[in-house]
């Protein structure tokens, strides 16, 4: 066997240098919509974080049983079956934050990190490291949802989980342009320019 | 591909059972999922029709609806009418302006909630605050209008169409059901008599 990239490795991956939003650009679609306030970015974050998880694990854990011809309708079916289970709970306890993400709950079951992660890791690696994988990859997606949502409220309400935050003068007239698509465009250009930054920086010392 | 899977994984047989298992199972999670957040979700619902008729309608017990999703008639503890709620959706400018609007006896009406709205954030999305909403308490339906059309109520600034579309439709709403808002009184049931 040849040497393994360390454990430890898979999980932080995701995080920074991996990044599913900021670093491979994808699951935009969700991220543009859903970041309008800090609540329901992280909230959108967590619930795709679920289904990210949860589907890692089960198709590692099957993934002996699947015949490659037909693994690709296995997954869809086993991600949104988790999609279908996180739905009816956020409807059941969640109802408010519910009725903000709307369709994009469904719709988690085309985000392609989750496909993405099942097809290009989970297929080929055990349990445990597709359960890292998995987790570092959801930390990551939420964090940049989370980052974009925290900045888009302060702006664009004065408020940062609904709190005031800001002087009641900016509260009165906020940058309303950030709680649009635009904005939301520009935010995350120049968080992956800021981003680019920091690990271009990186690789010239390394 | 994985390298240790067996020959049989990849034949016919498998391929078709393995998805017919995958997708019984799947199935039968989601079934039980469903068994226990289906009462929740209910009841989830019930509560947020009921909180938002006791907004607009203080002093009520309990409510009856009268016309599915339209008109409910408000008792209080003992029993007695304490007025209606009237469910409206006008057109705002980005879609269904959601309102219901709480009737006393006296066809004064007693509080508005927007419930769902879908207006710009910052112009029209402003119609749930409260100083818009505190206009219609204590007025009669024949006086929900604009101050630009020759009413009494403020507008939001820049969001005349949202402003309108409520004003309006909580007008037109009361008045489609008024005879049905008050108590029937003696004697006028006999005005329809003679005709």
């Amino acid at each position: 066997m040849n040497k393994k990239p360390s454990r430890l490795s898979y999980f932080t991956s995701g995080i920074v240098v991996e990044n599913p939003v900021l670093i491979l650009m994808i699951g935009l679609c969700p991220t543009l919509a859903t970041t309008v306030s800090a609540r329901d970015g992280f909230g959108m974050g967590l619930a795709a974080s679920f289904v990210l998880i949860a589907s890692n694990v089960v198709v590692s854990l099957v993934r002996r049983f699947v015949p490659n011809s037909i693994r690709i309708p296995i997954f869809i079916i086993i991600i949104s079956t988790f999609v279908t289970i996180i739905d009816y709970v956020l409807q059941a306890y969640q109802p408010s934050l519910y009725k903000v993400l709307g369709v994009f709950v469904p719709l988690i079951v085309v985000n392609c990190i989750i496909l993405g992660r099942a097809e290009a890791f989970a297929y080929h690696h055990g349990v445990w490291d597709s359960f890292l994988d998995g987790l570092g990859k959801a930390l990551g997606f939420t964090l940049a949802l989370g980052v974009m949502g925290i900045i888009r409220e302060l702006l664009s309400a004065g408020t940062v989980f609904g709190f005031a935050v800001t002087p009641a003068g900016f509260r009165e007239s906020p940058v309303l342009f950030m709680i649009f698509a635009p904005g939301a465009f520009l935010l995350i250009g120049i968080l992956k320019s800021i981003v680019n930054r920091l690990t271009a920086k990186k690789e010239e010392k390394a | 591909m994985s390298a240790s899977q067996s020959a049989w994984v990849q034949g016919r047989v498998w391929m078709v059972l393995s998805l017919v298992i995958v997708c019984i199972a799947a199935a039968v999670g989601l079934a039980r999922v469903y068994g226990v957040t289906k009462p929740v979700i209910d009841q989830q619902k019930i509560d947020a029709v009921n909180q938002a008729l006791a907004a607009v309608l203080p002093g009520t017990d309990h409510f009856e609806e009268q016309v599915p999703g339209e008109l409910w008639y408000g008792f209080d503890a003992q029993d007695v009418r304490t007025g209606a709620v009237v469910r409206v959706a006008p057109r705002g400018y980005a879609g269904p302006v959601e309102t219901l609007a709480g009737v006393g006896l006296d066809g004064l009406v007693t509080g508005i909630v927007i419930t769902s709205l879908k207006e710009t954030p910052g112009l029209g999305l402003k119609a749930t605050q409260a100083w818009f909403r505190d206009q219609f308490r204590g007025k009669p339906a024949a006086e929900l209008k604009l101050d630009k059309d020759g009413g009494t109520l403020d507008a939001i600034s820049a969001a005349t169409i949202t402003s309108r579309a409520v004003t309006n439709g909580v007008r037109e709403g009361i008045e489609k059901y008024l005879d049905r808002l008050l108590p029937a009184q003696p004697g006028m049931s006999d005005t329809t008599g003679d005709e």
